[in-house]
């Protein structure tokens, strides 16, 4: 520890503060008199939403797929088709996406609300 | 399990009795902190006793991942700045000398306390910062999440404060020492 961060600890020790009884009494009689909100528990969706909602995607891709498809010959471009999914390398990922970009979601947040924050007290300061 | 994530739990069970012992053992650095953000001792008081009822009425959204206690400042700081409202000015712009809480609770006798050149030389974030970190030792990364703000920013603004109150510490030690 350097020596301002000692001068610094020192120095915050030497706040000297009680919490008087009158204070105790007050923080212990309104602990009491608060009841804990309930964290509303997750209802677990029943078994045929999942089923449901599997069948809605499928149709609703089947029926973009029949659309792109349903196109008359005249309409459909000469040029050679080139084909996309080939020409991207595979990356085969092990690790949970989550897992790696959380962080960076995060810190990016942090990021978003500094930047806020700042626009605000430049706001504030010229009075908008 | 501590004795404090026994409390924890046991408050989160909805027993008042634990988490008034869990308010015990922060009750006294949450004031002390709490005195250098608001303009009077009964406004500290009153943040105090905020953020211990808040803190008990959602503790059921604590998150045994983080620290406790940078939950517990998150709170606080929110309640000192919700006494304080949207559209105030800087703290230290709102003290004189006689009302200032901070001064009242350091003795007359002792040196210039480096926490109120501190509050007058840094702004509340800043401040925030370094107190969290010198005073109560947390981490970088408790301190960017209890003030919601980047770790880039947080290390920068310690830095900048560091260089700040390196400055005044230096002045005051020349001072006493050219008057002898």
């Amino acid at each position: 520890m350097d020596k301002l961060a000692k001068q610094l600890r020192a120095d915050a020790e030497r706040i000297e503060v009680t919490v008087s009884d009158e204070l105790d009494r007050r923080i212990n009689a309104s602990l009491r008199a608060v009841e804990p909100v309930e964290q509303v528990p997750r209802t677990a969706k029943p078994p045929f939403f999942w089923l449901a909602s599997t069948l809605t995607g499928v149709a609703a891709a089947v029926a973009v797929i029949a659309i792109v498809n349903w196109q008359s010959p005249d309409e459909q471009t000469s040029a050679t088709p080139v084909n996309f999914v080939a020409a991207v390398p595979t990356i085969d990922l092990k690790a949970e996406s989550a897992m790696l970009t959380g962080p960076l979601q995060d810190e990016l947040d942090k990021l978003q609300s500094d930047l806020k924050k700042a626009e605000e007290k430049v706001k504030r300061d010229i009075g908008l | 399990m501590t004795d404090e994530s026994k409390l924890i739990a046991a408050a989160q069970a909805g027993s008042a009795d634990a988490f008034c012992g869990l308010a015990r053992l922060y009750r006294e650095r949450l004031l002390r902190f709490l005195l250098t953000r608001c303009a009077s001792f009964a406004d500290a008081e009153d943040a105090l006793q905020d953020t211990l009822i808040a803190a008990f009425r959602y503790i059921h959204s604590y998150d045994s991942r983080w620290r406790f206690s940078t939950w517990l400042y998150r709170i606080a700081i929110r309640n000192a700045a919700k006494l304080r409202g949207p559209d105030t000015v800087d703290i230290g712009e709102l003290r004189d000398e006689e009302n200032d809480p901070l001064q009242q609770c350091i003795a007359d006798s002792e040196t210039q306390n480096l926490w109120v050149s501190a509050r007058s030389t840094l702004n509340d974030e800043v401040f925030t910062a370094m107190w969290l970190r010198y005073a109560e030792d947390m981490s970088v990364n408790d301190i960017s999440t209890t003030l919601d703000r980047s770790v880039s920013w947080t290390k920068v603004n310690l830095m900048r404060g560091r260089r700040a109150l390196e400055t005044q510490m230096n002045s005051v030690a020349n001072q006493s020492e050219a008057y002898g």
